[in-house]
């Protein structure tokens, strides 16, 4: 049954931009655009939620992450010309590095000490990205870079691009659940629930938190090589600490620490700018004012309202 | 030699500056146990409201500088009775995502009242320039200097004689024995944060002349405040004090001899090597105020 359920809604992801273009022909690429950054916004929160919503560290650099796998990537291919199946491991490696170098210092801090820290991580690495121009070209931007070639496969097109985001946010999910489900999601949530208690039980919190930290890096590195693949430009503004605010909305407003939730908080995040249509300033005031008013009044998210509904559903008397 | 003169003055003037947020950061902790991720906007209003003050209102400088300090604590004291009071019970990763999340907002809010333009807001003092020996500097420096130490000194005389001064120190040590022998927790937090606010607004009538004003300076000044709290020992106010002029200093040495585009970064720089190889802050491992 959940077998079938599963297949069936993946055939269904599989087939949408034939769906699209039979339903909505004009506004095909419009569409399939949104459905893009959907998916890479879908990839890029379960990595952070790894480290956020599995170990319980409230890390603020993953901009920084994102940024260090588009540029590494984006620099191979364009000065370089590396090919895409290389510069795609080498943007996840370089993220992975830089989070295990920059977790060593950070993990001595803890709770809000580890959020400033990192958030400070993040915008040193943008003020990096932006004045060393000899090496990013800075605010002139890295242009040109090419469409990515897979040997005789070539993404080009926008439902090729759609079928790249939807393998990447499958397959982020496939590992996100394996992380977070076996053995080692236990230990995760050992560390996160109750430190003391986890290393008295021989679970070595900094060791745990350490994997989630450099495997979520690397994560959001591999999306920032996507992602520079389809957009073709990359600008220091893409390492703005105003992504991890658009990634705290989306788990928050999805539901911390859950595959579904986070997956629901995405794309309900990318459908609300379609809905709001106003200026960022405002959009940015309302993103704010949500996350404080989810974070107060509603910690998990629609993933509880979906829980709640479903639980409702299954036992329609026990409620009275 | 004079240029390194104008460094130092510069350096401590930032210091002054970043001790006095940082300071506002450290009493909140001290007595709530809660970092404030929107302090800087605390800093942003404040400067914003001296730039009304005494720009569109035309007020004399130290009447505008005043209001400003005035109104900023007013805003600090809405912000405890409204998002604060909400989330001092929660766990710490409710009030780092709600305090956050206000600071977005007034960022954002303020883009849309104000503007992106910065506002400067010079005054007879910042535009006159002092020439002493080949050292120039505007006479603005040395009044931030002097108002530092007044309001350091105010504060110091304040919580070790006044009975509020010496609530908010024996809150920071224990809040339950404070609330058992009858001490107004809830009006003593409500104050802390009116007077973190105030230290703010002042700050920024006192640096606004020399430095501009604009929506999202906040994001940095909250930063390197915390950066200063991590450095000096963290929630103990005289390290936080120290370590903001250092980090000031630091700074300014930075800007003026490595490279002036790198300048944002060395408080964080400083904040990594000082964790590196003493991991509890400067100034030891104790708390309190």
């Amino acid at each position: 049954m959940r077998a079938l359920r599963w297949s069936l809604g993946g055939a269904f992801l599989v087939t949408v931009p034939w769906i699209v273009a039979a339903v909505a022909p004009g506004q095909q690429r419009y569409i399939l655009h949104v459905l893009i950054f959907t998916a890479l916004y879908g990839a890029l929160a379960l990595s952070y939620d790894l480290v956020v919503g599995h170990v319980g560290s409230l890390s603020l650099a993953h901009p920084a992450f994102f940024g260090i796998g588009a540029y590494t990537a984006a620099l191979l291919a364009t000065e370089a010309r590396w090919p895409f199946a290389a510069a795609l491991p080498a943007g996840i490696a370089a993220a992975g590095l830089v989070a295990l170098a920059v977790g060593v210092p950070m993990f001595r801090l803890t709770e809000h000490s580890f959020a400033m820290g990192t958030l400070g991580f993040a915008l040193v690495a943008q003020i990096v990205a932006t004045n060393w121009v000899e090496f990013t070209r800075g605010p002139l931007c890295v242009t040109g870079i090419p469409k990515p070639e897979l040997g005789p496969l070539r993404i080009a097109t926008l439902p090729a691009f759609y079928w790249m985001g939807l393998s990447a946010v499958g397959l982020v999910g496939l590992l996100y659940h394996g992380l977070t489900t076996f053995r080692l999601g236990r230990a995760f949530h050992a560390v996160r629930d109750n430190e003391m208690l986890a290393s008295a039980a021989s679970i070595h919190p900094l060791k745990y938190r350490m994997l989630a930290f450099v495997i979520g890096g690397a994560v959001a590195g591999g999306v920032g090589t996507l992602f520079v693949s389809y957009v073709g430009v990359l600008c220091p503004t893409e390492l703005a600490v105003s992504l991890s605010v658009n990634l705290l909305v989306m788990l928050f407003l999805g539901g911390v620490g859950s595959l579904r939730g986070v997956l629901v908080g995405a794309v309900a995040f990318t459908a609300l700018p379609e809905i709001l249509r106003m200026a960022p300033t405002w959009r940015m005031v309302i993103y704010g004012l949500l996350l404080l008013l989810i974070v107060i009044r509603a910690p998990d998210g629609l993933e509880g309202v979906i829980r709640r509904g479903s639980a409702a559903w299954r036992r329609p008397s026990s409620g009275v | 030699m004079g240029d390194l003169v104008e460094q130092l003055v510069h350096g401590l003037t930032l210091g002054s500056l970043y001790a006095m947020v940082a300071t506002g950061l450290a009493l909140m902790f001290g007595v709530v146990r809660l970092v404030n991720f929107a302090h800087g906007e605390f800093y942003m209003l404040g400067g914003y409201a001296f730039w009304y003050a005494y720009r569109v209102l035309g007020l004399p400088y130290p009447v505008a500088g005043v209001a400003a300090a005035a109104s900023t604590a007013v805003f600090g004291l809405a912000y405890e009775r409204t998002v604060i009071r909400t989330i001092l019970a929660r766990t710490w990763h409710v009030q780092l995502i709600a305090t956050l999340a206000t600071s977005i907002t007034l960022t954002n809010l303020a883009i849309i009242v104000f503007g992106t333009q910065p506002k400067e807001v010079p005054t007879m003092l910042s535009s006159a320039i002092a020439e002493v020996g080949g050292v120039r500097l505007s006479w603005q420096r040395p009044v931030v200097l002097v108002a530092a130490v007044v309001v350091f000194a105010g504060l110091e005389w304040f919580v070790t004689r006044t009975k509020l001064g010496k609530a908010m120190r024996a809150m920071s040590q224990n809040r339950e024995a404070c609330a058992v022998v009858g001490v107004d927790v809830q009006r003593v937090a409500l104050a802390t944060f009116g007077l973190s606010a105030a230290l703010a607004g002042a700050a920024a009538a006192l640096v606004s002349p020399l430095f501009n004003i604009f929506p999202d300076v906040g994001a940095l000044l909250t930063l390197k405040a915390f950066a200063a709290v991590i450095v000096g020992g963290f929630g103990y106010v005289k390290g936080a004090i120290a370590a903001a002029f250092l980090i000031g200093v630091a700074e300014s040495l930075a800007a003026g001899y490595l490279s002036y585009a790198y300048k944002d970064a060395i408080a964080f720089v400083v904040m990594v090597a000082v964790l590196l190889v003493r991991p509890q802050g400067l100034f030891g491992r104790r708390i309190g105020i």
